[in-house]
């Protein structure tokens, strides 16, 4: 089998941060965590941005829904004020 | 018996006493279903981040218990009917509970609220620069 050419040589390694850190974990109250996988928009980043597995990503856009839900994260546009 | 959290919005205008009285009957709501009460925690009042209702604030209460399904229902159409509720969410968090359970559930949970009033104290001292690191987050 013929070898694949190389990758884009400036293509950063994205790691999932939930694997990373263990002590990190995702919670609908945890607003703070939450406002890094948003967009300044409201919407769920993909995760062929921000790099989180599937398993975590899963997670996160379940949590930012619920958290959405109580009015702790926008349906859409920025937080009013 | 399954173990839920809920957490309801209040109107930001109501009084004391009306708070008190809608968190005395979901109190009672839950006893009467023999659930326990694991914690029951007022947020206060904090921005939305969407307008309910026409209002921009809300007051925040925050519950954790161990219930019965038929509990959660009664308390939801107890709030659905009450003005006063903007909006209100409740989560299973666990499929079963037993007795020892809800136990180490207090216990953990007055473990975490004796290490969060520790952490304040300590947090005093540099509070002013974390006051300053928010507000030049709000002018970005």
């Amino acid at each position: 089998m013929a070898q694949r050419p190389q990758k884009k040589l400036f293509t950063r390694k994205k790691s999932c941060r939930f694997c990373g850190e263990k002590d990190l974990t995702i919670n609908y109250k945890d607003v703070k965590t939450l406002r890094n996988f948003v967009s300044e928009r409201g919407k769920i980043i993909p995760r062929r941005i921000v790099g989180t597995c599937a398993t975590h990503q899963r997670q996160l856009c379940e949590a930012i829904k619920q958290a959405r839900q109580i009015a702790f994260l926008p349906y859409s546009g920025s937080t009013q004020g | 018996m399954r173990r839920y959290e809920t957490i309801f919005i209040l109107r930001p205008n109501v009084g004391e006493d009306e708070i008190n009285k809608i968190i005395e009957s979901t109190t009672q709501i839950i006893l009467n279903e023999k659930g326990s009460i694991l914690e029951m925690n007022r947020w206060g009042i904090k921005k939305l981040a969407y307008l309910i209702k026409k209002e921009s604030l809300g007051y925040y209460v925050y519950s954790d218990y161990a219930g019965t399904p038929a509990a959660v229902t009664e308390i939801e159409r107890k709030f659905r009917i009450d003005d006063s509720v903007l909006k209100y969410l409740t989560i299973k968090t666990a499929n079963s509970i037993t007795e020892e359970g809800i136990q180490e559930a207090l216990v953990a949970i007055s473990a975490k609220e004796t290490a969060k009033l520790e952490d304040e104290e300590t947090e005093d001292v540099d509070s002013d620069e974390a006051e300053e690191e928010n507000n030049l987050d709000e002018t970005e």
